[in-house]
C-alpha cells in the first residue's frame, strides 16, 4: 500500500457515525435568507444593512496621525457609482458603533469612489489596543466620509488571533443585520498582506474582482473592497484568492 | 414542505455526514466542521432551483472546500478526541493509532494543499476536477498533490495498518 492509498483507507476509517446531525431547519433558514438578499441584488433593490463591529473589544488610542489624502486605487476596475439613496438617520446598537469612538486614521483613507449623496465610502486603518492581543494594533474600518470631511465610521474589522501583519488574508467585513437596514450598506471588505495585485473572489460559482488600494503606511499591506454592484453587501463569499503581478496565486 | 425543500433536505441528510467529515479533515475541529457543512448546505440551498443531481453534491463540496481554506488559513489547530462508536479494545486503539498517524500528517499541510488532499484522496476526484473546484490549474494540483506526498512520507514511515473502512 502506498501514501496515497494508505491515506486515502486512513481517512475513510476515521469517519465516524457519531456526529450530530446537523440542524437543516436552521440550514434552510440561512439558505433563504440568501436567497432573498440574492433576488434583491438581482433586482437592483440594495438593501440598506445595519453594520455591525467585529469581534473583539477595542481601546481607543487617539494618538494616531490625522487623515491623509485618499490613495489611489491600484487596478482599473469599474468606478463605483452610487447603489443607495442618503440614508435615514439612526442609532445604532453601541456594540455595533465604532463610530462613537473618536479613533484617528493611520495613514492614508481609501477613497472607493461609492457614494451615499454627499457622503463617500472610505476606508482607513485605526489603531486598536486588544491586551489579550499583543500583535494586533491595527483595525480597519469602513466609514463614511462627508463633503466637509468629517469621517463616520461603520464597520471596524480585526483579528482575532495572531498578528496583524501576517502574510495573506485576515477579517473580512461584511454587513450582518439581514433585514435591519439602517445605515448605507457596507461592501465586503478587509486586507491582505503581500505582493497581491488582483484579489478575486467566488461566489454562487462566479468569480467578482475586488478593487485595491496599498496602505500608505505599509505598501505590503493590500486594501480590498468589493463594488455592491458585483457583490451584494452581506452576501458571504464562498472563497477568495489573492494573485501576483504573474497571475500566480499567493 | 414545497417539494423542492423535501428534496433538499433529503439531499442535506445525504450528503451531511461526507461534508462534515471532510471538513472535520481540514479543520481538525469537530464543530468548526459542522458549521461549515451548514454553511455550504445553507449557500447550496440558496442556489438549489438551478443546481439538480450530482451537480448539488459538487456545488456543496465545492463551497465548503473553498470557504475553509479561504477563510480559515490557519493550521489545524488540535487533535481531538472523537466519539468513537463501541467496539472491540483492539480496534479502538486501530482507531485512535489511524485518526492520530491521519492528522499528524494533515497538520503539515497548508489549507490549500489539505483541501488538495482531501479532494484527491477522501472524495476520489481527478486532478482536473479538483483544479476546477478550487479554481486552480491542473499543474498546480499536481504538484501540491506531490508536495503533499512527500510530506506524507516525511511523517508516515511508523504509518499504522488500516484495516479497512467503517463505510
Amino acid at each position: 500500500m502506498n501514501e496515497a492509498d494508505r491515506l486515502r483507507a486512513a481517512m475513510r476509517a476515521t469517519e465516524s457515525t457519531a456526529h450530530a446531525p446537523l440542524d437543516l431547519a436552521a440550514v434552510v433558514r440561512e439558505g433563504r435568507r440568501l436567497r432573498r438578499r440574492r433576488r434583491l441584488a438581482g433586482t437592483g433593490a440594495a438593501g440598506l444593512v445595519l453594520a455591525v463591529a467585529v469581534a473583539v473589544p477595542v481601546a481607543l488610542r487617539p494618538d494616531g496621525p490625522p487623515p491623509q489624502r485618499p490613495a489611489e486605487a491600484i487596478t482599473t476596475g469599474s468606478v463605483a457609482t452610487p447603489t443607495t439613496a442618503p440614508t435615514a438617520s439612526a442609532t445604532p446598537d453601541a456594540r455595533a458603533t465604532p463610530g462613537s469612538t473618536d479613533r484617528k486614521p493611520v495613514g492614508t483613507v481609501v477613497s472607493s469612489g461609492i457614494r451615499y449623496g454627499d457622503q463617500e465610502r472610505v476606508f482607513y486603518f485605526v489603531p486598536i489596543g486588544v491586551p489579550e492581543l499583543p500583535g494586533v494594533k491595527i483595525g480597519l474600518v469602513a466609514g463614511r466620509r462627508d463633503a466637509d470631511g468629517r469621517l463616520t465610521p461603520d464597520l471596524l474589522i480585526n483579528d482575532v488571533e495572531g498578528r496583524d501583519r501576517h502574510a495573506g488574508f485576515h477579517q473580512i467585513g461584511y454587513d450582518q443585520q439581514g433585514d435591519r437596514q439602517v445605515l448605507p450598506p457596507v461592501p465586503t471588505f478587509g486586507y491582505f498582506v503581500g505582493p497581491a495585485t488582483r484579489i478575486v473572489g467566488t461566489v454562487d460559482g462566479r468569480q467578482v474582482p475586488a478593487e485595491l488600494a496599498r496602505w500608505s503606511v505599509d505598501p505590503g499591506v493590500v486594501i480590498f473592497w468589493f463594488e455592491p454592484t458585483v457583490l451584494t453587501p452581506g452576501v458571504r463569499l464562498d472563497g477568495i484568492v489573492a494573485l501576483d503581478k504573474r497571475g500566480e496565486r499567493l | 414542505m414545497a417539494r423542492a425543500d423535501a428534496e433538499f433536505v433529503e439531499f442535506a441528510r445525504a450528503a451531511s455526514g461526507r461534508l462534515v467529515h471532510a471538513a472535520f479533515l481540514m479543520t481538525g475541529d469537530r464543530h468548526e466542521a459542522e458549521d461549515a457543512a451548514q454553511t455550504a448546505l445553507a449557500r447550496t440551498y440558496a442556489s438549489w432551483s438551478r443546481i439538480h443531481g450530482d451537480d448539488a453534491y459538487r456545488y456543496a463540496r465545492s463551497v465548503l472546500v473553498n470557504h475553509l481554506v479561504d477563510r480559515w488559513r490557519r493550521p489545524i489547530r488540535e487533535y481531538p478526541t472523537e466519539e468513537l462508536p463501541e467496539q472491540r479494545d483492539d480496534d479502538v486503539a486501530d482507531a485512535v493509532a489511524t485518526r492520530r498517524w491521519l492528522f499528524a500528517i494533515l497538520g503539515t499541510l497548508s489549507p490549500r494543499e489539505r483541501a488538495i488532499v482531501v479532494l484527491r484522496y477522501y472524495f476520489d476526484l481527478p486532478e482536473a476536477q479538483v483544479a476546477d473546484e478550487l479554481g486552480v490549474s491542473v499543474g498546480t494540483v499536481k504538484s501540491t498533490s506531490s508536495r503533499a506526498l512527500e510530506k506524507l512520507r516525511g511523517v508516515g514511515a511508523e504509518a499504522p495498518q488500516v484495516h479497512g473502512t467503517r463505510r
